[in-house]
């Protein structure tokens, strides 16, 4: 009858009491257990919002620089009426300006480059136009050609100059489908829209000819949608020798050596050529983009913050449980030491040290504790995501769907053994934090007056 | 030759109760020699468990000297007293005070666990002293499962089990019936005229007081009658 078997019989013999202390302090140890899979799985399960919201925060800023200092420079829309197959519908097009016309715009110091862009299309030529179907329906689009000056000293400086979305002066998503978008020094080759592609029965690699000139296709740009535009992209020298446009332009993009200047040179453009030129600026996007980046900012702070939050629930939580759970070990052991105060004073009239008083008792409430360890691991590992529903409130405020709970906890539990074993360890620690107390009060009972105790 | 196993000088308890004292014993001297079988009487009260407790290590003396064995308990710590308790004293209590989930082998084996014997002897001993006392056969069976003599036979069996130079009797068969107590003190006087233990018994019975060698009177915190029984032990 070593101090295990003294420890152990001692426990036996309170059956009840030690069933309902097992049951008890199992179901905080459940809680103790299942607490840190649900956090690391709310913030596994979280992450993914809160890298997308990462990637949108990012794109919004690489789109503010990309086009904030971006001045449109254009010779203002014609409506053209009654011309070509579409008598009736009245078209925009940009007249195309000379582009030694302007020569003189690089003369204003807050002018970092001029690049001239061609769009060119013709609504009387019967050969801009072509059928496609399009969820069962046959349309009709026209085609659009694009010469953009691909020179690597402005795709360098500002890769939005090439044209691969429909807003393509505002975007830098690329959407090629298949091969590849246009590169610095590219002559003789065209990137098609997906329709167009179809239209000439097209893939990556073919000849295809376009206004009496044969181009390779090197890339699809894909739009997943139904397109709004229907363009062919090529070298700009290319499209205005097919076009018959040489040194002409739809229009110049001005770019300003920094944003603080984006006012001054748009003011100082509408100066020297104050009689037909359209200056836009990129405010609107700049401000689009502002906003779209703040109200991301906004988001990824209210996700964070309710991902904090379910962490701090739990972090609470769990130190509610610990507190409880040593209290509860606390006050049942001092009951017992009250109870079994002749024990002790037998015990110590047998000669045990105080050591051996204090190891027994606290051996009880470790050996009670680690029952209800094994107990509580068990359902805790079981339960995960049941305590974590139950306990960690689902976030109502945060305009997003939060991860709570769930598929990932219950397989994170059961995969990680860190989560049993410091369930074991912690039930041995609290048992071992609870019972130090009472073990220490009963150690130092004076034996006489633990013979006189009734 | 038969030198003192036990002498007190000047032996002062002392309890304070808030602003009240309570003095059982002052100035109390005794002597106990090696082999004696010595009875304490006196009224309730009288400060008869104080005294056995004091001797025994199990509470500490106002003033004066204890020597137990040539040793002076009076002013040790704890961690020597236990050592005192656990070697050199074996107690006998009126309620027997078995540790009720260990069987009768057992709580006479944990007494020689507390003092680090081995379990094969521990084992072999404690089945020799629970023969002694008349309870071959009983070893297995728990506190609950004996009858009150058993218990304190038991008991008995336990206190004898590090061979302690003296065995501590606190009112032994104050729980007993007329039976019980005949039997539990014929054993005593045994132990003691057989194996030579020396036993302090605390009684209040005249009849139990009857079968020791030496009758000592406790009264306003001192010895004041000495009486010495016969020789031989009266039947
Ligand atoms: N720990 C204590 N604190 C305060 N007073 C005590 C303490 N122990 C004993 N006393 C008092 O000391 C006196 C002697 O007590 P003690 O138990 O020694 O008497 P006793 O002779 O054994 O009596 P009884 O025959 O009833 O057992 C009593 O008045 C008792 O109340
Ligand atoms: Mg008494």
């Amino acid at each position: 009858m070593g101090i295990l078997t003294r420890a152990s019989r001692n426990i036996a013999r309170r059956k009840a009491r030690a069933l309902l202390l097992i049951v008890v302090l199992s179901l905080a140890l459940a809680v103790i257990t299942s607490l840190p899979p649900n956090i690391i799985a709310n913030q596994q399960g979280n992450q993914g919002l809160i890298d997308q919201m990462l990637g949108a925060i990012q794109s919004s800023s690489e789109r503010l620089n990309l086009t904030a200092t971006q001045i449109d420079c254009n010779l203002g829309l014609q409506f053209l009426h009654n011309q070509g197959p579409y008598k009736n519908v009245t078209m925009m097009v940009t007249p195309f300006l000379n582009i030694s016309d302007y020569a003189n715009l690089t003369s204003i110091p807050e002018i970092a480059d001029v690049i001239p862009m061609l769009l060119y299309w013709q609504p009387d030529e019967e050969n801009f136009y072509f059928n496609f179907t399009y969820n069962g329906y046959t349309y009709r689009g026209f085609m659009y050609i694009w010469g953009i000056p691909l020179e690597a000293s402005y795709l360098e400086k500002f890769p939005s100059v090439i044209p691969t979305t429909d807003t393509w002066t505002f975007s830098t998503k690329e959407n090629i489908t298949a091969g590849r978008n246009l590169e610095a020094g590219d002559r003789g080759v065209v990137v098609l829209q997906e329709f167009i592609a179809n239209y000439f029965n097209a893939s990556v690699g073919d000849t295809v000819n376009i206004l009496g000139q044969n181009f390779t296709v090197v890339g699809i740009q894909g739009t997943g949608r139904y397109p709004q535009y229907f363009d062919i992209y090529m070298n700009l020298e290319d499209a205005q020798k097919i076009t018959n446009t040489t040194g002409q332009a739809s229009k110049l993009l001005v770019f300003a050596d920094k944003v603080e200047n984006v006012d001054t040179v748009e003011n100082k453009i509408k100066e020297q050529y104050p009689e037909r030129l359209e200056v836009t600026t990129n405010k609107a996007i700049i401000n689009q983009a502002l906003e779209n980046k703040a109200e991301w900012e906004k988001n990824l702070q209210n996700t964070q913050a309710a991902v904090d939050n379910l962490k701090n629930t739990a972090i609470m939580e769990m130190g509610l449980v610990v507190v409880a759970q040593v209290a509860i070990m606390l006050f049942v052991m001092l009951y017992a030491v009250r109870e079994r105060t002749r024990e002790i004073g037998t015990l110590k009239a047998m000669g045990a040290s105080n050591s051996t008083i204090l190891g027994q008792f606290m051996l009880e409430g470790i050996i009670l504790s680690l029952i209800a360890g094994i107990i509580g691991v068990v359902i805790g590992t079981v339960g995960a995501s049941a305590i974590g529903n139950l306990l960690i409130p689902r976030p109502t405020d945060v305009g997003f769907e939060i991860s709570v709970g769930g598929q990932d906890v219950a397989i994170l539990a059961m995969t990680m053994p860190e989560f049993i074993l410091a369930g074991l360890g912690i039930a041995v620690a609290l048992g071992a934090l609870g019972s130090l107390y009472p073990a220490w009060r009963a150690a130092k009972i004076r034996p006489a007056e633990a013979m006189r105790h009734e | 030759m038969n030198e003192p196993v036990l002498k007190i000088e000047n032996l002062t308890k002392t309890f304070t109760l808030g602003k009240r004292k309570i003095q059982p014993l002052s100035n109390l001297d005794l002597e106990v020699k090696r082999g004696e079988f010595t009875a304490i009487m006196g009224p309730s009260g009288s400060g008869k468990t104080t005294l056995l407790n004091l001797i025994g290590c199990m509470d500490k003396p106002t003033d004066g000297r204890i020597v137990i064995d040539n040793m002076d308990i009076a002013r040790l710590p704890e961690s020597q007293l236990c050592k005192i308790r656990r070697d050199k004293i074996g107690f006998i209590f009126q309620n027997f005070n078995l540790l009720p989930y260990l069987n009768a082998r057992e709580n006479v084996e944990l007494a020689m666990e507390l003092a680090g014997k081995f379990k094969e002897q521990r084992k072999q001993r404690a089945k020799d002293l629970l023969a002694t006392v008349g309870l071959s056969g009983r070893e297995q069976h728990r506190p609950q499962h004996l009858s009150q003599g058993e218990q304190q036979r038991v008991a008995i069996a336990r206190a004898l089990a590090n061979d302690p130079v003296l065995i501590l009797a606190d009112e032994p068969t104050g729980n007993l019936d007329a039976a019980n107590k005949q039997e539990i003190v014929k054993l005593l006087a045994d132990l003691n005229q057989k194996q030579g233990a020396t036993i302090l018994i605390v009684t209040h019975d005249e009849k139990v007081a009857a079968h020791t060698r030496r009758m000592l009177f406790l009264k306003d915190g001192k010895i004041i009658d000495e009486k010495q029984g016969s020789k031989s032990s009266p039947s």
